[in-house]
């Protein structure tokens, strides 16, 4: 039986997607068989940041209204032979997602993978909602500063309260938290908020510290996971932070934006 | 020739400095009746019933009157006429909810207000036989930790989705974050709360609040009207304090007290904070 887990956060731009990618990536790379299903109906990123927006035929809309089968919808990742991505419609919305569809679905893949991941869109409406409601997990991103806090606390709330595990007592969502674009020089200079602050507002254990870091806008622009990238710091973070998902004791590395080098500096315009 | 307008001062303007009346919030409880069809005499018949039952627990109690599942009631219904039979009972109906907008404009025209539909909760008439009493406020004694508290928490979060449980007596107890956007009402009495309080939740009690941990939301208590009761808190980080309907907001409150154990209680009309030591 697979685990559902549900990457949200209330703020967008926070890096969710991005989350949803690496992590999925990672847990395909530990040998776990991972579907990536992209809950942002309308405003659909998740094919893009995986590289296969030009092979998607049919979608998840498409599956929850009966005109394809979930095998003709589910795209298999290149690179990796247990990573699945299930895209969404980019010409309908939000109002296409039925709870019943929704849950049919979540069934199925269920009974066909390790690990579900769903990438939840921004906001806490219809969406948001149904992403996170079938979960077992959480991953609330965030980023440390307060409107993102602020955010994320609104999600743990109904994470706690208005989730299908919530309302049948079947124990709760277990929140993970996911600092990302963390920047240790602005975080010194008090710009950014520390992580003690971060959770000594939210209060949920910590999977992992994604430093800012430009492999992430690279990773994106190719369709590759940056978790794939093994120069990338944020890449490294992800791995770690896909240890701990799975159980896994890993001491937390605190690491910054790469250092550019004195030659990369001179020229800091890449071709 | 030089003629500048004169100005009349009126005496009214300098005659008092004294505010004729204050502003205040205040919550109750309303009953709220769902109407299933429009009333017909059974419908009085099971009115005069239901008082017969407990005569003590609807006086003075504001009635709403649900008008979801109401179809025929229409437009012309007479609700002016329905609020004087009510009022021949002693009910007094303040308001509807659920109502089309005709069913609004009519009840309006008759002097009744549209209320937002609320949550709703079930009226304990079998315990209370009387109306309910303003418990008298002791604001000193510690709501003592319920043994048996641990239990109930996990009975209670079975049946509801929120961490609240009732301890022995009337306070209601709270372990875990209170998160942004929650709001928790203790309308028995006392509020505890065993955690912190995220910014932008809303702690409600009819008597204390108790926070042993930071308060960083708003905290109203004392909202039927008590104002002997107080607020407590491990850490003061709060937007907004209020008891029985008198406010202060986190730009007033001294700079010194930020982040300390402090309590807050009326004292002759203002609203004081001062430190725990």
């Amino acid at each position: 039986m697979a685990k559902v887990i549900v990457i949200t956060s209330g703020k967008g731009g926070v890096g969710k997607t991005t989350s949803t990618a690496a992590l999925g990536a990672g847990l395909a790379m530990r040998g776990k068989k991972t579907v990536v299903v992209d809950f942002d109906v309308g405003l659909r990123n998740l094919d893009m940041v995986m590289g296969c927006e030009r092979r998607v035929v049919f979608d998840f809309i498409n599956v929850i209204q009966g005109d394809a089968k979930l095998k003709q919808a589910l795209i298999t990742d290149r690179r990796l032979d247990n990573l699945f991505i299930l895209p969404t419609s980019q010409t309908r919305d939000k109002d296409a997602l039925t709870r019943e569809g929704v849950e049919k679905v979540i069934n199925e893949l269920r009974n066909d993978f390790d690990y579900v991941l769903c990438d939840s869109p921004a906001g806490i409406e219809r969406g948001a909602h149904l992403a996170m409601y079938f979960a077992d997990e959480a991953v609330v991103v965030t980023n440390p500063e307060v409107s993102s806090v602020r955010d994320s606390d609104r999600v743990l709330g109904l994470l706690s309260s208005k989730t299908r595990r919530a309302e049948k007592g079947e124990g709760s969502v277990k929140p993970h938290l996911l600092l990302t674009r963390y920047d240790p020089g602005r975080v010194a200079k008090g710009e950014m908020m520390k992580v003690e602050d971060v959770l000594e507002i939210l209060s949920i254990p910590l999977l992992g510290i994604v430093p800012e870091s430009p492999t992430v806008l690279s990773a994106s622009n190719v369709g590759t996971p940056v978790v794939l990238n093994q120069n990338s710091n944020a890449g490294t973070a992800y791995a770690d932070a896909v240890s701990r998902l799975m159980g896994e004791q890993t001491e937390m590395r605190v690491l910054g934006p790469e250092r550019r080098g004195l030659l990369q500096r001179l020229l800091w315009r890449t071709a | 020739m030089n003629s500048s307008p004169r100005v009349e001062v009126s005496d009214h303007t300098q005659r008092s400095s004294v505010a004729p009346f204050q502003v205040r919030g205040r919550f109750f409880t309303a009953i709220v009746l769902q109407m299933a069809h429009a009333p017909d005499p059974a419908f009085f018949d099971a009115i005069d019933a239901m008082l017969a039952q407990t005569p003590h627990f609807y006086a003075n109690a504001p009635f709403v009157l649900d008008l979801d599942r109401a179809d025929d009631i229409d437009p012309s219904f007479d609700f002016i006429g329905l609020t004087r039979e009510l009022r021949n009972r002693k009910i007094t109906l303040i308001g509807v909810q659920n109502g089309t907008i005709e069913q609004n404009k009519a009840a309006l025209h008759a002097g009744l207000i549209t209320l937002p539909s609320g949550t709703d909760v079930l009226p304990e008439t079998r315990k209370q036989n009387a109306a309910p009493k303003e418990d008298k406020p002791k604001p000193d004694k510690p709501v003592d930790e319920n043994k048996n508290h641990k239990e109930s928490a996990a009975k209670e979060s079975r049946i509801r989705p929120a961490p609240v449980a009732y301890a022995n007596g009337t306070a209601l107890l709270v372990t875990e974050p209170v998160r942004s956007g929650q709001q928790i009402f203790a309308e028995r009495g006392d509020l505890v709360v065993v955690a912190s309080v995220s910014p932008g939740a809303e702690l409600i009690a009819r008597g204390n609040i108790h926070v042993y941990g930071t308060l960083r939301g708003r905290a109203l208590a004392g909202v039927h009207g008590d104002s002997a009761a107080r607020i407590f808190c491990e850490a003061l980080d709060a937007e907004l304090l209020a008891i029985a309907g008198l406010y202060k907001l986190s730009d007033a409150f001294d700079p010194s007290l930020r982040r300390q154990r402090v309590q807050a209680f009326l004292d002759d009309g203002t609203l004081r904070v001062e430190s725990l030591k």
